[in-house]
This record gives C-alpha cells, sequence and structure tokens, in this order.
C-alpha cells in the first residue's frame, strides 16, 4: 500500500474518533448537566468540567493530526506510514477509553451534585482520573510520532 | 487561626428563649444540631418537641401577615426593615402578642382605603371625567373582583392597541416616508378605528369606574376611626420581623433535646468570645444553667472562622471553596494558590498577545466591578467581573512564558524564544514548544515536581499543626522519592533505557528510589499498623508516578495552544513574523476562537491540576466554616 495512504487513514482516526467520542461525552453529560441546570444553576459553574473535560479529547485528536499533517511530508518509507497509523491508532483508543469513563462518571458525578453538592470534590476524582487516560495515550501517540 | 471551644450546656426550660435571644443578639456561637449525633444523647433525652409547635405557629402567623401585605399592595422586602424590640419572653407568650396585635389592626378598612387610591390612579390615567359620566352601572360582584376585572381588560386593551400596528412609531414613520397614497389611506382609517375603539372603552369603562368610586366612597363614609395607612403598615412589617425573628430562634432551637425539666445542648464558640457567651447564658438564665466549657477533641470536626477574602483575591477563593474550606487547624493555601494558578495557565497558554489582551480585559473587569457593577448582568458577565484581577494575573504570566517560548498570536517569528537557564537536561526557555516537544516536556515534569513538592512541604507544615509527629517525616520522603525519580529519568534516560537503571546505576536507584519508599513503610507502619504501611506505600509509589505524569498535560495543551494559532497564521499567511494586511481578519477571528475554546479548556486543566494533584497532597477540603447563630 501506499505510505501516504497509510499516513492519512492514521490522520482520519486521529482526528475522527477522538470527536466522536467527545461529542458523545458531551451529549451524555450536557444533557443530564442541562437538567440539574434547571432545578440548581448555582452549580453548572462547577458541573461544567465534565463538558469541558469531554470537549478537551476532541483537541487532542485535533493536536496528534496536526502533526501528523505537518509530517506528511516526511513519510516516504512504510515503517514512517506504520508509525503515523499506530499513532492515531493510539489516541483513538485512549480518547474512547476516556470518553467512556468521563461520561458515566461525569453524569453520575452531575446527578450526586445535586443530590448532595457536599460529595462534588471526591466524586470529581472519578471524572479526572478517566481524563488521565486520554493524556497518556497522547503522550505515547506523540512520542511515536516523534521517531518518524 | 483562632481555636475554637465546645460549650456543653443544659439550662431549665423555662429560661431556655432568653438565653438563645442572649446568644443571637451577640452573635458569637454556632448551635451544633444534636439530631445529627443521636449517639450523644440517645437513651438519656428526648427531641426538644416545644419549638415544632412554635415553628407551626410561626408560619400561620406568617401566612396571615403576607395575606394582609398583598392585599394591601405592599412589598415587604421594598422597605428598610424596622427596629423590633429586644425581650426576654419565651416563643409563646411573643407569638399570643402578634396575635393579639394583628386581630386589632384595621387591615379591612385600609383595604377600601386602598382600593379607592387605585381606582383614582386609574380614573387619571385613562383620563376620564367623572362628571361628564352620566349613566349608572350596577356593580355585578365584590367591589375588589370588579376593580381587579377592570384591570385585566386594561391590559388587554393595551394589547389591541399594539396589534394594531399603529403603536409602533417607526413603521408608521417608514410608511408615511415611503409615501403611498393607499397607505395613506390605510392608515387614516386604521387611526378613526382606533379613536373610535378607545372613546368608546373610554366611556365604557368610565361608567364602571365611576359606579365603583361611588361605591367605594360610600363604604368609606361608614368608617368612623382616623385611619394612618403608614402607621398601620409599619405596625404590620414590624410584626412581621418579630414572627420570623422568632421562627428562627424556633428552627435554631429544633436543634435541641431535653430532659422532664431542662433543655440540653452544644455549641461551638471561638475562644475570644468563650467568657462572654459564658456570662451570657448564666445571665440570661438567672444561674438555672449547667455549662460544661472544653477544646474539641481531636476527631471532632471543629468549624473554621472564614475571612473574607481581599478582593485582588476573590476569584481564587471562589475557586479554593468551590472544592471545599481548609479543615480546621490546616494552612489556608490561598495564597500560593495564587501564584501557582497563573504560573500554569501561563505555560499552557504562553502567548505574548493574547497575555496583553488578557491584562487590558483584566484591568476593564476589575474597574467595573470596583465601581460597583458587579450586580447587572447575567451570570458570565458575573463571573468576568469577579475574575477581573485573576485575568490580569493569568495575562501576565502568559506574557512572561509567550517570551520565554517565543509566542505572539502563535509561532509568528515575531519574538524568538529566550534562555533563562539550564538544570540539567531540564532547560528553561530558549526552544520553540513546536520544534522540541521533548523539551517541552521534560520542563512540564519539572515543573510538576516542583509543584508537587509544594504542596508536600505545606502537608509537612499541616502534619507539624496538628503534632503528628509521627507521620511527619512521610511528605519529606514523598519529596525524595519525587526527585529522586526525576534524577534518576534525567541522569539515566526514560523507559527505553530503563535496563540501565537496574544495572549500572542499581546503587543509585536503591538509594533514591527504594529507600524513600522503605522509610515511608516503616512510618507507617509504626504509626498505624503494617498492613496500612504497606498499603499507603504501594499507594505512594503510584500516585508519586500518576501525578508527575498528569504535569505532561502542561506540554501537550501548551502545543494544542501553539498549533491552534499555527492553523490561523498559515491561513493568513504569516511568514517569518510579517503579517500581511489580509490576515488581520483572520488572526483576530483565530485569536477570538482559541482565547475562549482553548482559555476554558486550559482553565478547566489548570484547576484540575489543583484540585486532584495538588490539593489532594495536603487540602482536606472537608472544613465547615463558622456560621454564628445571630439574630438582627
Amino acid at each position: 500500500m501506499d505510505p501516504i495512504l497509510i499516513s492519512l487513514i492514521g490522520l482520519a482516526l486521529a482526528i475522527g474518533v477522538p470527536i466522536l467520542s467527545a461529542a458523545i461525552t458531551i451529549i451524555i453529560c450536557g444533557t443530564a448537566l442541562a437538567g440539574v441546570g434547571t432545578e440548581k444553576p448555582e452549580l453548572l459553574s462547577r458541573l461544567i468540567i465534565t463538558v469541558v473535560l469531554g470537549e478537551a479529547l476532541a483537541i487532542y485528536g485535533l493536536l496528534i493530526a496536526f502533526m501528523l499533517l505537518g509530517k506528511l511530508p516526511d513519510i516516504t518509507t512504510m515503517d514512517a506510514a506504520n508509525m503515523a497509523l499506530i499513532s492515531g491508532i493510539i489516541i483513538s483508543v485512549a480518547t474512547v477509553s476516556a470518553g467512556a469513563g468521563i461520561s458515566y462518571s461525569g453524569s453520575s458525578l452531575i446527578a450526586a451534585t445535586a443530590e448532595n453538592p457536599e460529595t462534588f470534590s471526591s466524586n470529581v476524582i472519578g471524572v479526572v482520573l478517566s481524563e488521565a487516560l486520554a493524556i497518556y495515550g497522547l503522550l505515547i501517540a506523540f512520542m511515536v510520532i516523534g521517531q518518524i | 487561626m483562632e481555636e475554637m471551644r465546645k460549650l456543653k450546656v443544659m439550662v431549665y426550660e423555662d429560661y431556655i428563649d432568653a438565653v438563645i435571644q442572649s446568644l443571637g443578639h451577640a452573635g458569637i456561637v454556632q448551635l451544633i444540631d444534636m439530631r445529627e449525633i443521636p449517639e450523644d444523647w440517645e437513651g438519656v433525652l428526648v427531641p426538644y418537641t416545644a419549638s415544632t409547635e412554635a415553628i407551626a405557629k410561626c408560619s400561620d402567623l406568617l401566612s396571615k401577615i403576607e395575606t394582609a401585605f398583598e392585599s394591601l399592595h405592599i412589598q415587604p422586602n421594598d422597605f428598610p426593615s424596622p427596629e423590633i424590640p429586644i425581650t426576654n419572653e419565651p416563643i409563646e407568650k411573643v407569638l399570643a402578642g402578634v396575635e393579639q396585635k394583628l386581630a386589632e389592626l384595621p387591615i379591612e378598612e385600609i383595604k377600601i382605603y386602598a382600593l379607592a387610591s387605585r381606582i383614582d390612579h386609574i380614573i387619571d390615567d385613562l383620563g376620564i371625567k367623572p362628571e361628564e359620566v352620566e349613566k349608572e352601572y350596577a356593580l355585578t360582584q365584590s367591589e375588589e373582583k370588579e376593580l381587579e376585572h377592570i384591570e385585566f381588560e386594561l391590559i388587554e386593551l393595551d394589547k389591541t392597541i399594539e396589534s394594531s400596528g399603529l403603536a409602533n412609531h417607526q413603521i408608521l414613520v417608514e410608511r408615511i416616508e415611503s409615501k403611498h397614497l393607499d397607505d395613506y389611506d390605510e392608515i387614516g382609517i386604521k387611526f378613526a378605528e382606533l379613536a373610535k375603539f378607545v372613546i368608546k372603552s373610554q366611556r365604557y369603562f368610565g361608567k364602571r369606574l365611576v359606579s365603583l368610586k361611588k361605591t367605594v366612597e360610600e363604604i368609606e363614609g361608614t368608617i368612623e376611626t382616623e385611619i394612618n395607612f403608614e402607621e398601620v403598615r409599619d405596625n404590620l412589617l414590624t410584626l412581621w420581623k418579630i414572627v420570623e425573628e422568632e421562627k428562627r430562634i424556633a428552627e435554631e432551637e429544633d436543634k435541641f433535646v431535653r430532659s422532664a425539666k431542662t433543655v440540653f445542648f452544644e455549641a461551638w464558640v471561638p475562644e475570644s468570645r468563650d467568657k462572654e457567651a459564658v456570662e451570657r447564658i448564666m445571665k440570661a438564665s438567672d444561674g438555672n444553667a449547667i455549662i460544661a466549657d472544653k477544646p474539641p477533641t481531636p476527631d471532632e470536626k471543629v468549624p473554621i472562622i472564614t475571612h473574607e477574602c481581599p478582593s485582588y483575591l476573590q476569584a481564587f477563593g471562589k475557586l479554593e471553596c468551590a472544592y471545599g474550606y481548609p479543615s480546621s487547624g490546616d494552612i489556608d493555601p490561598i495564597r500560593v494558590f495564587a501564584i501557582t494558578f497563573p504560573i500554569l495557565f501561563g505555560i499552557m497558554f504562553a502567548d505574548v498577545a493574547q497575555g496583553a489582551i488578557f491584562v487590558i480585559a483584566g484591568i476593564i473587569f476589575t474597574l467595573l466591578r470596583r465601581n460597583g457593577k458587579t450586580t447587572k448582568g447575567g451570570d458570565i458577565i458575573r463571573y468576568l467581573l469577579i475574575s477581573g484581577e485573576m485575568l490580569i494575573y493569568i495575562g501576565i504570566s502568559a506574557i512572561f512564558f509567550g517570551f520565554i517560548f517565543g509566542e505572539f498570536f502563535g509561532p509568528s517569528g515575531v519574538i524568538h524564544p529566550i534562555f533563562l537557564f539550564r538544570i540539567g537536561p531540564f532547560q528553561i526557555g530558549g526552544f520553540e514548544p513546536t520544534q522540541e516537544p521533548m523539551m517541552m516536556l521534560k520542563f512540564a515534569i519539572l515543573v510538576g515536581a516542583i509543584h508537587i513538592s509544594l504542596g508536600l512541604i505545606l502537608k509537612f507544615i499541616n502534619e507539624l499543626r496538628h503534632k503528628h509527629y509521627k507521620l511527619s517525616p512521610i511528605p519529606i520522603c514523598c519529596i525524595w522519592l519525587l526527585f529522586g525519580g526525576l534524577f534518576m529519568w534525567a541522569y539515566w534516560g526514560g523507559i527505553s533505557n530503563i535496563s540501565k537503571w537496574f544495572a549500572e546505576g542499581s546503587l543509585m536507584f536503591v538509594g533514591l528510589v527504594v529507600l524513600p519508599l522503605l522509610v515511608i513503610l516503616v512510618v507507617t507502619g509504626l504509626a498505624e499498623g503494617f498492613m496500612e504501611g504497606i498499603g499507603f506505600t504501594v499507594e505512594v509509589f503510584a500516585e508519586t508516578l500518576s501525578h508527575s505524569m498528569s504535569y505532561s498535560r502542561l506540554m501537550a495543551l501548551g502545543l494544542v495552544h501553539s498549533a491552534m494559532n499555527y492553523l490561523f497564521l498559515v491561513l493568513g499567511g504569516v511568514e517569518h513574523g510579517v503579517f500581511p494586511l489580509q490576515s488581520i481578519p483572520l488572526i483576530a477571528i483565530g485569536t477570538i476562537l482559541v482565547m475562549i475554546i482553548e482559555g476554558l479548556v486550559v482553565f478547566v486543566h489548570t484547576l484540575r491540576l489543583h484540585w486532584v494533584e495538588w490539593f489532594s497532597k495536603f487540602h482536606s477540603g472537608e472544613g465547615i466554616p463558622f456560621k454564628p447563630f445571630k439574630s438582627t
């Protein structure tokens, strides 16, 4: 296969899948947030963290896609093309996992905080730890691109 | 921070209201809800139910007073709150007095006066001349209902006039200016119709209003006594305040428990006001009280006295409190937080130009807020106004790191990275993050290690303040482990050279990584037991690793910021620091987009680094603010 085509598949994965997971995360957390917002609007400023962390997943994808785009002219061998593809897969899987984590713990966090606002500081851990998963993926994807 | 003391008080039941009123006037104690700690009294005492009856009575009276307000068209909150007399009487007696006074107030008569003034107001508004109205109109319902109907119909009339299209002045002018003869006809007809309609309705309402006025005046004539509306209103307001106050006291008393003849309660009091509180209780109860005054036990959750944040730290105070108040005896980290927050934000949002925009926006918001415009505008405007000073700090930080990483609206080439200094493999400044991401990663981890160790130092101080001397070496060992690991990584290399850590570097590994973990194991084992020690040591190891890794987001988000700006630079055709004229709108759009989206993401990540990685080291967030019970 053509190295450029393989790298482009990696690039498409790197931008497409994170955006999809960000969208799903925002759909789940955003709707929960809207529900709570009508009852307790004073909590919105704190709980918006779930939606923003979901949005950040798309930005990680964007970063990797952007770096791959910059590397495209250097990709001439199959090895380099494989690395581009793999980095796309890494960030895809990482953001999907992080997205799943944020969606589930985020919507529960929103419901729990609405019930008892004091639990926010301990429950938010679930969301931020899920989000850290994406950072790990990002780091490794980043290092793989560095090898091209 | 001021120490708190706990009062345990037993008062003879006849004096309990006087005691609570006296304490309420001073506003120095926070009463503890005994219902939440049944283990302290259950089996010996029973809940104090007298207050529940008083609360019901208060609610009943309040609803009566509020109905009176409503029928007299008074908004109680529009008036200054009246002075209420200080009394030491029991709640039941005060409420009985209020009930009697309420019955004596000439509310029905006042209602008629209010009705008359409303009718006069409408007659004036419509320009009706009562002497010109001829026909009589028979009232079919009560005067008040009739007036309500008239008011409702008038609103409908306003709507009809509006929907005729003539009320909109601008449309009328536009149509006249367009000079179509047909339009003139149409407008003329509409005017004529409307005039007819208005005159007709004026007659119709005139008839009704005048008859109504007459009836009301007749009733007015039957009232013999002179009534002063303002006096009645003030009396009503005073009664309202008294009942509200009694209700608050009854709600506080609902927290108490009792024996057959005594009432028992517990309260927190600041050490400096301790004597005053005891004296007040003894005086109000005529000596019929037993008071135990003790310092809190170590495992008790003691409320903390929160101080108002200075206005330049207000935004940080809100962010810290959103996580939780510091526990009693802990350091309040707000000043350190106000320094580290802008630094971390600035690293991720490094840009000279955008930082300057932040500073300008911050100055504008601060000035607006200081001119007292906080209350206007929606939620977002209010947040921006509060965060005025914070925007200035993060803007300055962004400008500083913008110079270090050479960013001016992204890596445009206007500014070249400024090299500051080098610590081993860690270079501070002098490189472009997008060109040398690994250098940026090292920088981010170094910043993370310094930030975490700052948190650990604060934890060390907290342990000393709480006199937990046995556990105090743990934060020091964590710093040892953190910088030991960092040194190993810098000296031998990362994952690809991990085999060297265990071969040539094995001695160093034992000294820098294994030894601090062993010390932690021994210290925790001695203090809390061996199994806890193992669990805690594993936790420390995993936490140190994952928390330092987490700071790599400084690099990731810094690069994202740079890359997003770069995108617009490429689109605008900016090269070697030259901004062509046509690139300016694109750069402007890009800047707005980046500042809003990226700004929000970076802000949340900075917050997250503080809340999760930093606060978890030393700031439990479990403190309860001291809210003394205060009556007006």
